[in-house]
């Protein structure tokens, strides 16, 4: 739910509507163009409808200098942006041997990871002298080490659950595992703001698949109830079985998941729960096991959780962790564990490291200062951009907080004015968000100190006031409180 | 003006609405029916700028770009420019018969429907049902009116724009 002045609805639109006005004007003129020089091979149909890149063409290539970003340093809570230049509008960006040093609002940094840390690099360093940079070999043949063992281990014990499966890549958790656990005869109840992953892990699937609107558990039920009795298409024959896949951060919207109340209809119609912890996992939570432990759901209840290394963790890769029969039956149907190569050790040594860092087995309690810190941070930032006037998406606790754009030319403006500040953030637009609510998401690490978030917080008010983008009236400072003085 | 003078702006809330497919999500946010009003009247607007032409004949014009462009986008057009999210499900689709998940008499298709009626009644009315202004409105209004029927959906017509 996102709250917008009327005004600020209408002129997005019509921006919208002129951008999409001259882009079919300007195909209208090439296909004329082209209509004369058209060395058409008869009979045969066109493998590319020119509809299907008309957004990249016509509106993304525009502002692309403000998308993909190379950077040069790891992602740690300052970096270096390589700077990009274009002689032609965009259409090509070419790079050149100059950095800037930026603040860092744009990765998934969330415990601090990403660089280089006292405990885990020295042990992936070692393990990459024993084991080797890459398996270059399936789960099932050669690709299976102590490490990886280790790690399914630890994961299982970190969230709870019987037994875990690794998988080399991220995406790959979602698209691959859901055709494995559902098939024809199935449902599937997916949230509509699920990350493509399990959109297409959904279609692959072969299942029948509805959507419930964002977070509603109530219209949750209400499609469950109507799913139900109406059974399977055309032969209204009972489903084989129901999976309603959830996520428990959003990342375009850094909200969390009702996750007690989505369990509660689950249990109530008896259907499976899967849940998406890409975000949460490590983020969120006491000890970072994510949002069952924050919101006071038994890892038991959901039947089977998925989760990824790419962002607490500082890795790659991803696992699903359920009962002992379930990831038997992964191990042995999955097309990535049986045809994949498998995860590299180093790799998975950090996530390893990681993970006892957060558990406190590393002989410290950096992992709770960590967690403590990313909380602390991420609350105090949300709270600050609230009381500047900025419209911002998310709960309290979530490290994803996206700040409202709206009309797409405020999307390159923001985000190259930041830029100019020295703050790096990702700006999101159609057709990754819906098409009125454009934003530039931000995203907290651990590794971020207070000062570096006071001094984004003052460069992200000036742009904010520079371009437009304060849509609420701002917070009046308190007398008393130096600190706003300071930021105001 | 604005927030420090005290009067504040009216806010209109948007929820994510369950429609998925990225070609017709917009249409379900606030403010859609006022700026396609909107632009029709800027449009109206624009074309009596343009020419020194009588309302009524700026509203003629207005109604057959209307048909001329709804019919094209809505009607004719296929598939969605965002396909590499839902590989090729709406391929076969006009505009609308995605909208709305298929589902037929929403609001949003009542308002569609409604536009090219009102329309063809201004147009008509302020050119005193003169000829050939009045064929060419009638005709407009029918194909478009038409066309949006709940009995049309998916329907075509002696197979015309019948493949991708």
């Amino acid at each position: 739910m996102v709250r917008l002045p009327y005004t600020t609805a209408l002129t997005t639109l019509f921006s919208y509507g002129l951008l999409f006005a001259f882009g079919q004007l300007r195909d209208f003129f090439r296909k004329l163009i082209d209509w004369f020089k058209a060395k058409n091979v008869k009979g045969y149909a066109p493998i590319c409808l020119g509809l299907e890149d008309f957004y990249v063409r016509r509106l993304y290539l525009r502002i692309q200098d403000c998308f993909g970003r190379p950077i040069a340093s790891a992602p740690d809570a300052w970096f270096d942006v390589v700077e990009r230049y274009s002689n032609d509008s965009n259409k090509t960006l070419k790079r050149t041997s100059n950095t800037t040093r930026c603040l860092n609002l744009g990765s998934y940094n969330y415990l601090g990871f990403a660089a280089a840390d006292e405990y885990c690099t020295p042990l992936v360093i070692e393990s990459l002298k024993k084991y080797s940079p890459s398996t270059c070999s399936v789960r099932v043949d050669g690709g299976t080490t102590k490490l990886h063992t280790e790690l399914e281990e630890l994961v299982a014990r970190f969230v709870g659950k019987p037994a875990a499966i690794l998988f080399g890549m991220g995406y790959v958790t979602n698209s691959a595992i859901i055709p494995c656990l559902v098939g024809k005869g199935g449902l599937i109840i997916s949230d509509s703001l699920n990350h493509n992953s399990i959109v297409n892990g959904a279609r692959g699937s072969g299942a029948t698949v509805r959507v419930f609107q964002h977070n509603s558990p109530a219209h949750l039920e209400e499609v469950l109830r109507e799913q139900i009795a109406g059974g399977q298409p055309r032969t209204h024959r009972p489903w084989k079985k129901i999976i309603v896949i959830v996520e428990g951060i959003y990342s375009m919207e850094g909200e969390l998941c009702k996750l007690p109340e989505i369990i509660a209809v689950c249990k109530k119609y008896k259907a499976y729960t899967y849940l998406d912890e890409a975000h949460s996992i490590g983020a969120v939570g006491q000890s970072g096991r994510g949002v069952c432990e924050l919101l006071g759901v038994d890892p038991a209840d959901v039947d089977i959780m998925m989760g990824t290394f790419t962002k607490s963790f500082g890795s790659c890769g991803g696992y699903i962790a359920a009962s002992k029969e379930i990831i038997q039956h992964l191990k042995l149907s999955c097309p990535a564990h049986i045809y994949a190569t498998s995860m590299s050790p180093p790799a998975v040594q950090q996530v390893i490291s990681a993970i006892k860092v957060i558990l406190g087995e590393d002989g410290s309690n950096r992992g709770a200062q960590k967690l403590a810190r990313i909380r602390e941070n991420s609350n105090f930032f949300r709270s600050e951009l609230k009381k500047m006037g900025f419209e911002v998406l998310g709960d309290n606790d979530s490290p994803v907080m996206p700040i409202m754009l709206y009309n797409p030319a405020k999307i390159p403006a923001f985000s190259r004015e930041c830029l100019r500040q020295k703050v790096a953030v990702v700006t999101v637009a159609f057709p990754a968000t819906p098409l009125l609510l454009a934003r530039a998401r931000i995203c907290i690490s651990a590794s971020h100190t207070r000062e570096d978030l006071i001094k984004a917080l003052d460069v992200i008010s000036r742009v904010g006031d520079l371009v437009g983008i304060k849509y609420f009236p701002a917070e009046p400072p308190k007398i008393a409180e130096a600190d706003h003085d300071k930021l105001e | 003006m604005g927030r420090r003078a005290g009067s504040y702006p009216y806010y209109v809330e948007a929820a994510p609405p369950v429609d998925v497919n990225k070609n017709t999500e917009w249409f379900m946010y606030p403010g859609v029916w006022t700026t396609y009003i909107l632009l029709l009247f800027f449009a109206w607007l624009l074309v009596l700028s343009v020419s020194a032409c009588s309302p009524g004949i700026a509203w003629t014009v207005v109604n057959l770009a209307h048909f001329a462009i709804t019919y094209h986008f809505f009607h004719w057009k296929k598939g969605t420019p965002f396909a590499a999210d839902d590989q090729g499900i709406y391929n076969r689709l006009t505009w609308w018969e995605q909208i709305d998940n298929g589902q037929q008499l929403t609001r949003n298709r009542k308002f569609l429907t409604v536009v090219p009626v009102v329309l063809y009644l201004i147009a008509s009315h302020l050119t005193d049902y003169k000829q050939p202004m009045l064929f060419l409105n009638t005709i407009a209004v029918l194909v478009l009116v038409v066309a949006k029927l709940p009995n049309m959906h998916k329907v075509r017509i002696f197979g015309i724009n019948a493949d991708i």
